[in-house]
């Protein structure tokens, strides 16, 4: 090992094993533990009083829950789609960004699933989705949306920790080499299998990366059209659209890189990683936003497109959400998931640390808007005028909502305080045929 | 630098990981069987009443019709409990100043209903009307046992919606005909059925499986 790549790993993993890591961490911490606390007092509430501290009512039976839930499955999704095809195509970004990607994808499962657990009102029966022998003797409904998400999360959750954890592998082990007390060796040496090195072991690696990579690209299509058919099979006019799955895979990518983008150019600024991310790997991260909300635009358009060939009753129902009541929500889903990653055009935007975080917090901000106006304002002009009502969610709903947002933020912040944030084998050996060559 | 872990430590982890998996077989299995079990359901447990009430002595010895007390089996969802004015109409002429009778006699005489515990509950969102069973040929026996031979009265079958079920899938052979419905011990069930009825029940059993059947 040269002392070069001696160097990139002293200092990526000098984060996970130091005893101090700053106030600002600390502050950001304390912040969205707050969050979470907020989180765990809405849970509760939720679960004592049941759905009835909700807003949702006939016919809004999806309020929060679902806007929510559909958000944070489109960040986990385009989170892990977007390392996959990294690691598929040995890309030079995946050194930079894979882990965040990763990490990413992860927590917001995590966040995700927390929603149709609750949103069953009795969260301590969620196992009867699951068709084991129970002693009722009856299957879950297969047809039901209910069962549907129990798949597509649980799948998710395990397809996204193990190409988190299968990445993290050789990391583990330079940890557990670099580890000063010897409690802290034998537990990352347990999380690290064993790992020595040999060229059989990275043979290994190798392949059960790219497995698991390979796993997640047509898995991540499949949950992400399964979120979007549990609206297009029901008969609400705005939803009954084949269209569907398009938007959700496509909205989710762009989603799903944009948070990618946020998380990496603040902690390439906070950790100051700015050696390991250089401005290429912004750039390009910057441009494939760019590239994402440009589909997204696409599939808007389409969506009107198809909305005029539609029937009646379907294009009023699509024209109603974007001139009636939530029409504001419509428009804010435009003008910051199309309008605002616009920016990126400019070479300057894109390798600003605060414009980075301007517009992928923005795309993120304007795919939620694209949820809520999917899933209240599409249901707004239902077949039948007497249920045409409107929605607002209640404070229960809102503190949820935050809530996983803390506990997002709580996640990553201790994933950089332990784990190292970028992969340093994989950077190690960028660096390694960079001075070959 | 000194080995972190011996050579027995790969063969430890192995081992732990066949161990979980099996842990997990095993969990499953315990669970499948615990939750089958009588004792889960508390079948055979009898409940602290506030009169030691014997059904072996007044239904199975002095032979009394089952519908003497709980009067309403053959009209309502409910079978009912008889009231105390039910219980003197033979308690004021025998066992007269018996201690074990004071909350009868207070009952009768304050008007208060007699707090029994209900041995066979279910479910407040499960609707079971005693009627609809009792007149179709589903006997007391069937889901109560031999009632007639319990000192105590307690649960005979698990009263699970599987074992409901067991019978709305296939009711025919759990049926007696209507004038043995009442009978203790009678044997064998699903004989002697008109020939119509069966045929009915090869149909119905779609309706009797259906959710609203039993949830409404």
């Amino acid at each position: 090992m040269g002392s070069e790549a001696q160097a990139v790993t002293s200092t990526v993993a000098e984060v996970p094993l130091s005893r101090r890591f700053g106030r600002i961490w600390w502050i950001a911490l304390l912040a969205s533990g707050a969050l979470v606390l907020l989180l765990g007092y809405t849970l509760v509430s939720v679960t004592i009083l049941g759905v009835g501290v909700w807003g949702v009512n006939i016919p809004f039976v999806w309020g929060f829950d679902l806007i929510n839930y559909a958000w944070w499955i489109g960040i986990a999704n385009g989170a892990s789609l977007f390392a996959a095809i990294l690691v598929l195509r040995r890309h030079d970004l995946r050194t930079a960004v894979n882990r965040f990607a990763e990490g990413v994808a992860l927590f917001a499962v995590i966040c995700a699933g927390i929603f149709p657990i609750f949103h069953l009102g009795r969260p301590w029966l969620f196992y009867w989705t699951f068709p084991y022998p129970a002693t009722f003797e009856v299957w879950p409904q297969f047809r039901s949306t209910l069962t549907w998400d129990f798949w597509a999360i649980s799948t998710h959750a395990i397809v996204t920790s193990l190409l988190w954890y299968v990445g993290l592998i050789p990391d583990l082990a330079t940890l557990r080499d670099r580890a000063r007390r010897k409690a802290v060796k034998r537990i990352y040496g347990v999380f690290a299998l064993g790992w020595r090195g040999s060229v059989r072991d990275w043979a290994y690696h190798q392949r059960a990366y790219r497995l698991v990579a390979i796993l997640v690209l047509p898995l991540i299509l499949i949950m992400q059209s399964t979120v979007a058919f549990e609206f297009a099979v029901t008969l609400v006019p705005d939803w009954h659209e084949t269209r569907q799955p398009l938007h959700f895979v496509a909205t989710g990518l762009a989603q799903g890189l944009s948070i990618v983008l946020l998380v990496t150019v603040l902690l390439r600024w906070g950790l100051r990683l700015e050696r390991y991310i250089d401005e290429g790997d912004i750039d390009l991260l910057g441009k494939l936003a760019l590239a994402s909300a440009l589909v997204s635009g696409y599939l808007y358009l389409d969506e009107i497109v198809s909305a005029l060939l539609a029937d009646r009753s379907a294009q009023e129902a699509t024209f109603n959400r974007m001139t009636g009541e939530y029409a504001g929500l419509y428009w804010t889903a435009i003008v910051y998931s199309i309008l605002i990653p616009q920016l990126l055009w400019l070479k300057a935007a894109r390798r600003s640390t605060i414009a980075g975080v301007f517009v992928g917090f923005s795309i993120g901000v304007g795919i939620w808007f694209d949820r809520y106006s999917i899933i209240v304002g599409g249901l707004q002009m239902d077949h039948l005028p007497s249920i045409w009502r409107t929605y607002s969610p209640t404070l229960a709903e809102t503190g949820l909502f935050l809530g996983t947002v803390g506990l997002f933020a709580a996640l990553l912040l201790l994933f950089v305080r332990f784990l190292p944030v970028i992969s340093m084998f994989e950077t190690r050996h960028d660096e390694h045929q960079e001075k070959s060559s | 630098m000194a080995q972190l872990f011996t050579p027995a430590a790969t063969t430890l982890f192995r081992v732990a990981i066949v161990l979980t998996c099996l842990g997990i077989v095993a969990g499953g299995a315990m669970a499948y069987v615990w939750a089958r079990s009588g004792s889960t359901w508390n079948v055979g447990k009898p409940a602290a009443q506030p009169i030691p009430f014997r059904h072996d002595l007044h239904s199975g010895s002095l032979g009394i019709d089952c519908r003497y007390c709980h009067s309403t089996v053959e009209r309502a969802a409910d079978a009912g409990m008889p009231s105390a004015q039910t219980c003197m109409s033979c308690h004021s002429q025998v066992w007269v100043g018996a201690s074990v009778l004071e909350p009868v006699r207070s009952s009768f005489i304050l008007g208060q209903p007699i707090e029994w515990a209900s041995v066979h509950r279910l479910p407040d969102y499960a609707y079971f009307h005693h009627a609809v069973h009792v007149t179709e040929g589903v006997a007391c026996e069937t889901c109560h046992g031999r009632v007639d031979q319990m000192p105590k009265t307690v649960k005979t079958q698990t009263m699970s919606m599987g074992w409901c079920l067991d019978c709305h899938r296939n009711p025919v052979p759990h049926l007696r005909p209507r004038e043995a419905v009442f009978e203790m011990g009678y044997e064998p069930h699903g004989k002697g059925l008109p020939e119509d009825v069966r045929a009915f029940y090869q149909e119905a059993s779609r309706r009797l499986t259906s959710c609203n059947t039993c949830h409404r």
